[in-house]
């Protein structure tokens, strides 16, 4: 199947190429652990592409590996844009197999999950660094912005100068605050939403189309 | 010669960077993070200078202190295109390297400045590295900057014998702290006899050539040999946290703090972008060489 879809995704790539003007942005879905990243990439995956990117859990550090749905074309106002999607790790500094126990996971496991998870995070900075041509930035609004990780990977995206979309994520939920997460980066613009609920992804995806376009 | 690929066996002396781009030899990417002594010297003699020592004297300090980056990695690097991030982006991005170059070089000439017997240069030295047999540094580091380039490789038999005639003064070290001292001075002037054709003049010249702290660092192995023979056995061996320390200090992006638990330093991971260390619970580790890391499709 894996052969088949990438087969799929060549082809469409190659046609797609053929109308479209430039190549497609490789766009990095990042912000920290939970933030509900692989949620958004679902979310735009589907609405565009039908296919999912990859499984979305509670659970922390689900994502263990950079995935990618490619060639996303995303229209907007009569404009097309492809990007390249690339759900990555949830960034931290911090990895300990006890924050998987909580979720009934085996000691063992959650070792390993822990491994993976820290190897998924240099993965992921490695990428910032070498592969990604555009920011999405993911943060959760019912939590304090204001973290280590948030401000060095904002610091970093910066330094780069890429175009960077910070997303106020979990708006569905009552304690979410997307000032704070406003007030946090205000050089940057917040756009509010819910990947879960797919509230105010038309806002996203004109601002996807305006930035990464 | 703490670094061991575990497939084909070779090995690595301490603070080399060959490695991190796989086993050059068979291109594994799994190593052993050997504890001293217990490593045979079975490296081809081309790059053996740091090994022999490491692997005779299997001085913890020695690992520590090769952290500053390891003589050869700053030959043998080059390979990487982007080893920018490594060799000498090192010095001024991580605080603990530059501790473990300058600094540490700076420490052990002020301990041995002001010390007089081996305890007090023991204290001097031992908040960086608390097994080691302390009196070999002062010397290694002045040895190295010294005798090391001339005398690496030029002429192995001179050495031999130096090491041997060593051997021999260390009872006489061992017992005496007087003795001990004068020995100090004789090291020296052993050096300068077995350097005899590196005049002031062109150890000078070399000087210019040859930055301080390179010598340094490219010399302190074959010094902890000279000097260290007498209490090196009797060093213990690192327990797992001591090696995560040393491998923590020469690559430090990721700490591992026990088993499934990690600090990431993410600007390091981010600068540094040629490998991750995994450092197992029984000294292995990996390298992650980001030519094999993919994003996985859909």
């Amino acid at each position: 199947m894996g052969l088949l879809t990438n087969l799929r995704d060549s082809i469409s790539r190659v046609t797609d190429g053929l109308f479209a003007a430039d190549e497609p942005k490789r766009i990095g879905i990042y912000g920290p652990p939970n933030a509900g990243k692989t949620t958004l990439a679902n979310r735009i995956a589907r609405d565009w592409t039908g296919d999912a990117v990859g499984p979305e859990s509670h659970i922390p550090h689900e994502t263990r590996r950079a995935r990618r749905k490619e060639n996303v074309a995303i229209e907007r106002n009569g404009r097309k844009v492809n990007i390249d999607i690339v759900d990555t790790p949830g960034v931290t500094t911090k990895v300990d197999y006890k924050e998987f126990l909580e979720h009934d996971i085996d000691k063992e496991d959650a070792v390993r999950r822990s491994r993976e998870a820290t190897e998924g995070v240099a993965e992921a900075m490695h990428w910032l660094r070498e592969d990604v041509d555009g920011v999405i930035y993911v943060l959760d609004s019912t939590t304090d912005p204001f973290t280590q990780v948030n401000t060095m990977l904002i610091g970093i995206i910066e330094s780069q100068n890429l175009p960077v979309l910070i997303l106020a994520n979990k708006t569905d939920l009552p304690e979410s605050d997307v000032k704070q997460i406003a007030n946090a980066f205000p050089q940057h613009e917040t756009i509010p939403l819910s990947a879960l609920e797919g509230e105010n992804m038309d806002e996203v995806y004109t601002k996807i189309a305006e930035y990464f376009g | 010669m703490p670094h061991q690929c575990t497939s084909c066996g070779r090995t690595f002396p301490d603070g080399s960077k060959e490695m991190l781009s796989g086993c050059p030899d068979c291109g594994g990417n799994k190593f052993q993070f050997k504890p001293r002594g217990r490593t045979e010297p079975d490296d081809p003699a081309g790059r053996t200078e740091p090994d022999d020592p490491a692997d005779r004297s299997g001085d913890q300090d020695d690992q520590a202190e090769s952290v500053s980056t390891g003589p050869v990695s700053q030959e043998s690097t080059p390979t990487k295109p982007n080893a920018g991030g490594t060799e000498s982006d090192i010095p001024k991005r991580k605080q603990p390297d530059n501790r473990s170059t300058a600094q540490q070089s700076a420490e052990r000439t002020e301990a041995r400045s002001t010390a007089s017997g081996r305890s007090t240069r023991n204290k001097g030295v031992s908040e960086d590295v608390p097994a080691r047999e302390p009196e070999s540094t002062p010397e290694a580091t002045s040895d190295a900057q010294r005798e090391e380039p001339t005398a690496q490789g030029t002429d192995p038999t001179v050495r031999e014998s130096d090491s041997t005639a060593r051997e021999s003064d260390s009872t006489a070290r061992e017992s005496d702290p007087s003795t001990h001292r004068s020995t100090d001075s004789a090291t020296d002037t052993e050096q300068v006899g077995g350097r005899e054709h590196e005049d002031t003049a062109q150890a000078s010249a070399r000087t210019d050539v040859v930055t301080p702290d390179e010598l340094d660092r490219a010399s302190q192995p074959v010094a902890t040999q000279d000097t260290d023979d007498p209490d090196a056995d009797s060093g213990e061996r690192p327990d797992i946290e001591e090696l995560r320390d040393e491998l923590n200090e020469q690559f430090e992006s990721i700490r591992i703090v026990s088993p499934g638990k990690y600090e990431l330093n993410l600007m390091e991971l981010y600068d540094r972008q040629e490998y991750i260390i995994s450092l197992q619970e029984d000294g292995r580790y990996v390298i992650e060489m980001p030519d094999a890391w993919g994003i996985d499709g859909e």
